[in-house]
Order: structure tokens, then C-alpha cells, then sequence
């Protein structure tokens, strides 16, 4: 995961998101970072093509 | 009566009030000095509005002796969760940033309470932006739990000045918000009640976000019965908020008959009591056996989809917080608590992709609830799978295994923001240790008042909502 996930990715995948953030902001993103994504990757893993996602809040 | 003032419930005050044994002035003086004289240790309050709290008591005082009739909650002083806007008073979200904001109108339910005669005592501590469970703020400290001080202990958050303020007698009642338990984590650890409303019960019109879809506000009270009192007056429509129904608002006092005799409960096993602490799992089990000897039928249920909340919730509470900081996280990143900061920047890596994801979970998330409720009146569960922690404790050990503070505190409440559903907490013990256990009780939507009622029932039954934290 280190490699994939090194300063330049973030700052790449940041600036994609619209932030210019520094080295030393990123930094201790990193291990964040690939914790979120492991978690994220999990949804992954569910069969969800048959359900509809919640659009609409007002129950009633 | 004075020394009792300050633990008297907001239903009390409102009726001694009325009836004229006690003043007004007397109540709000009797708080104004219990925060003076302990709040520089516990630290619930960032602004206290004496001025205005007392010119407010003089005018109910007023309106009373010109037989004026009083409004349900007149003379009551309550506390709000410093990201309510007040007019004229800063609202901070616990902030750096928003340091110097000062609102020029009232959030509808502050006015709302305003109109039923509440008088605000003050604003109150939270996480800095509401993103955070633990209670902890780098700006302004962290409010201290009541029940162990002198350890230092987690309030919960966010809605930690609210949790602490009620617990330790600074204020009959607060508001608090609950994006992922943070009404009914604080409510857990510093053994009070908190309900969080169905989604779109109460409108959030005027109280600074965390993730739109998921944010939730709602009364922290003693009792049950007070929790019902400020629901009433906070319920209903609001055009300034596009999620609030148009249903009726229901008298929830009628629901609190005390009467759970076939009232059916699914004690929720797996995920929720396997995770909780053998503490805490013994708490529950009692109070589901409590209900049952009062006659409710007790089965046990569980919700399967529950596993990928984490996955989703984040997903989702990512993206909404990081739309709403896109601008501050550019031109301000060096005013946020570094904390928070770190998780609003983890928002730019969910892709759009994993945000509908999270919907998807959450779809599948609401079926089972609503299944589950299908059947039975309530949902029973540990409201936090632990006691607070101490302020500086970062890992802990659940029923089921290791587990980070910050999950293992929204593990259990975070679904029914997910869902939408109404739950309360209420204490239902302590620990070995002497420190309080919650639990929460979970009903259909906008079915406010069978909780409630389940709720109340469970405290007439019991006494520890009744316990007060010993203060050096």
C-alpha cells in the first residue's frame, strides 16, 4: 500500500478534488488515507446492483 | 429549596412556575450560580448569556403577575449545543473559524422554544463542528465528565457541553445534534436521556451541519418525560427546512402512560449486545428483563445489513462534511482542530462512486430496521458498547474484540442515523467503577411516542436516571 499510496498520489488524487494541499499536509494523511480506503473497498465487495440508493429522505 | 433547584426537571420547574411557588428569577439565578461556581471545572459552557437569561426571567416574572398564561416551558431556562444560531449571541460550532459569528435571527426550534416561555442560559461546548464522538476540542478543552472527574473522563460527543451541563445540574435541559450518536453517545456516558427524533421530525433549520442527510436534533433532558415536553414544542413543519414532514405533531405527554403490557420489544443481540462490555451487556439484559416482567413480550432480533453501516455511514458523512468545508479547508486549513481537519480532508478521497454506495447500504439498512419493527413496537440496545473512556484513552476492548475508541463509541448508534429511525437514550445502570451505562430504544418512524413510552415506562420502573454525580 505504501507505494501506492505516497505523498505524490495524494497530492495527484487531492488536486483532482479541487485542494492544493502541501507535503506537509498530506503527510499524515497517508495511513488515513489507506485506512479509508480499505474501508470503501468493502462496499465494493457488496451486491448492490439491485437496490435502489436512498435519494429521498422525507419519510413521510 | 434553592440547593434542589438546579436538579429539578424541566416538567417540574415548568409547574412550580405556573403555580407561582418559585420564581422565574430564583430558578434562573439558582443556575446562573451553580455554573459560576462549577463550570470553570467542567467546562459545558462557552458562552453564558447571564444578562439576557436574567432580563428574560424578569420579563416571565412579569408576564406572570399580569396573569399573562404561560406558555408550556415558561420561565424554564434550557441550554443549546453551540451550533444552534441565536440572535444577537455567537454560534461557533465549536470553531475557530466561526469564532466571531453572530447570527441575526434564531433557529426555528430555538424559537420555538422561545415562543413556549424557555429562557437560554447559554451556549454550550461541543466538538469542533460537530465531527467527533470522544467530546474532545483543541480549542477550548474538553468538558469534563461529571461522573469521574477527577480521572478525566470522555463527556461523548459531539454534544459534550450538553451532555455534561445536564448530568451535573448547569441546566434542567439542553439540545444536542446527532449526526452519528452524538445526542445519545453524550447521553450514555453522562447518564442522562437523549432522544433523537425521526428524521424529519424536527427541523434543522438554523443549526450549522455536519452531513445533511444525517443530522438529527433533538432534546438532552433527566427524564423521559421532559424529553416528550421539548419534543412538542420543537415537532412539526418548518418551510426553512425541506426535510421536515408535514405530519401532525402528536401529544407526546399522553403517550407516557407508563403501560408497557404488550408492548413488543426485539432486544437486539447480535452486533449490539455481542459488542458491548460485560458491563454494559448485563445492564441491558436487566432492563429488557425489567420490561418483560412489566409485561412487554421480549424477542430477540437482529439486523443483518448493520455489518457495512461503518463502510457507508463514512462514505456519506465524508462527502456531505467535506462539501460543506470545501471553501474553509482552502482558506483557513491551519484554524481546524488538526483532528478534524484530518477527517474532513479524507472526504476528497470517497469517490462519487462510494458516496452512492453508502446510499445503496443505507437503503438496504432502513429495510431492516423497518422489518424488524415490522413486528415489534421497540428495538432494545446498548446505546455505547462501553462506559466512558478516559480523555486520553485511544484504544479499547469491546465484547468482540479490539476496537479504536472513536467506532467503538458510534458503533451502536450510528444505523439509526443511517436509517433515519427514532431512538432514545436512557441510563440503565452503572459499572463496576461506578460510571453510567445507556441504552437505546428504537421505534418506527415518527413513532416518537411508543419510544417515549417505552422509555418512560423503563424509568418509572427504575431509579438511576434519578443518580447525581458526585462533584468534589
Amino acid at each position: 500500500m505504501d507505494e501506492v499510496f505516497d505523498v505524490e498520489t495524494l497530492r495527484r488524487a487531492a488536486r483532482v478534488a479541487g485542494f492544493a494541499w502541501t507535503d506537509a499536509e498530506l503527510q499524515p494523511l497517508r495511513r488515513a488515507v489507506e485506512a479509508s480506503l480499505r474501508l470503501l473497498a468493502t462496499l465494493d465487495a457488496l451486491p448492490l446492483d439491485a437496490i435502489e440508493p436512498t435519494t429521498q429522505y422525507r419519510i413521510l | 429549596m434553592s440547593a434542589e433547584l438546579p436538579f429539578a426537571s424541566v416538567t417540574e420547574l415548568a409547574r412550580m412556575i405556573a403555580r407561582k411557588e418559585v420564581s422565574p428569577l430564583e430558578v434562573v439565578r439558582a443556575y446562573l450560580e451553580r455554573i459560576a461556581a462549577r463550570d470553570a471545572t467542567l467546562r459545558a459552557y462557552i458562552t453564558v448569556c447571564e444578562d439576557s437569561a436574567l432580563a428574560g426571567a424578569r420579563e416571565a416574572e412579569s408576564a406572570l403577575v399580569a396573569g399573562r398564561a404561560p406558555g408550556a416551558l415558561h420561565g424554564v431556562p434550557i441550554a443549546l449545543k453551540d451550533l444552534y444560531d441565536t440572535a444577537g449571541v455567537a454560534t461557533t460550532g465549536g470553531s475557530k473559524i466561526l469564532a466571531d459569528r453572530v447570527p441575526d435571527a434564531d433557529a426555528t426550534v430555538v424559537r420555538r422554544l422561545r415562543e413556549a416561555g424557555a429562557i437560554v442560559l447559554g451556549k454550550l461546548h461541543m466538538v469542533e463542528f460537530a465531527y467527533g464522538p470522544e467530546g474532545l476540542n483543541a480549542h477550548h478543552g474538553a468538558p469534563r465528565n461529571p461522573w469521574d472527574a477527577a480521572t478525566e473522563r470522555m463527556p461523548g460527543g459531539s454534544s459534550s457541553g450538553s451532555g455534561v451541563a445536564v448530568a451535573a445540574g448547569l441546566a434542567p435541559a439542553a439540545l444536542g445534534s446527532d449526526t452519528g450518536g452524538s445526542i445519545r453517545i453524550p447521553a450514555s456516558l453522562c447518564g442522562i436521556t437523549g432522544l433523537k427524533p425521526t428524521y424529519g421530525r424536527v427541523s434543522r433549520a438554523g443549526v450549522l451541519p455536519l452531513a445533511w442527510s444525517m443530522d438529527h436534533v433533538g432534546p438532552m433532558t433527566r427524564t423521559v418525560g421532559d424529553a416528550a415536553l421539548l419534543l412538542r414544542v420543537m415537532a412539526g413543519y418548518d418551510p426553512a427546512d425541506a426535510s421536515t414532514s408535514v405530519l401532525p405533531v402528536p401529544d407526546y405527554l399522553a403517550a407516557l402512560t407508563g403501560d408497557v403490557k404488550g408492548l413488543r420489544v426485539g432486544l437486539l443481540r447480535a452486533f449490539f449486545l455481542e459488542s458491548a462490555t460485560p458491563d454494559v451487556r448485563a445492564a441491558v439484559e436487566r432492563a429488557a428483563a425489567a420490561l418483560q416482567s412489566a409485561g412487554a413480550i421480549v424477542d430477540e432480533v437482529a439486523l443483518p445489513a448493520v455489518a457495512h453501516v461503518a463502510a457507508g455511514a463514512y462514505a456519506v458523512v465524508a462527502s456531505e462534511a467535506l462539501a460543506y468545508h470545501t471553501a474553509w479547508l482552502t482558506s483557513r486549513p491551519g484554524d481546524y482542530d488538526p483532528e478534524v481537519r484530518t477527517r474532513l480532508q479524507l472526504g476528497a478521497f470517497v469517490t462519487g462512486a462510494h458516496y452512492v454506495k453508502g446510499q445503496q447500504v443505507r437503503a438496504l439498512v432502513r429495510r431492516d430496521v423497518d422489518a424488524a419493527l415490522a413486528r415489534r413496537d421497540v428495538l432494545l440496545a446498548p446505546a455505547t458498547p462501553l462506559t466512558a473512556p478516559r480523555l486520553d484513552e485511544r484504544q479499547t476492548t469491546l465484547g468482540d474484540g479490539a476496537s479504536d475508541v472513536r467506532s467503538a463509541l458510534i458503533r451502536l448508534t450510528r444505523p439509526f442515523n443511517f436509517s433515519g429511525h427514532p431512538a432514545c437514550a436512557v441510563p440503565c445502570g452503572f459499572s463496576a467503577d461506578g460510571l453510567p451505562i445507556g441504552m437505546q430504544l428504537v421505534g418506527r418512524p415518527f413513532d416518537e411516542a411508543t419510544v417515549l413510552r417505552a422509555a418512560d415506562a423503563y424509568q418509572r420502573l427504575t431509579d438511576w436516571h434519578t443518580r447525581r454525580p458526585v462533584l468534589a
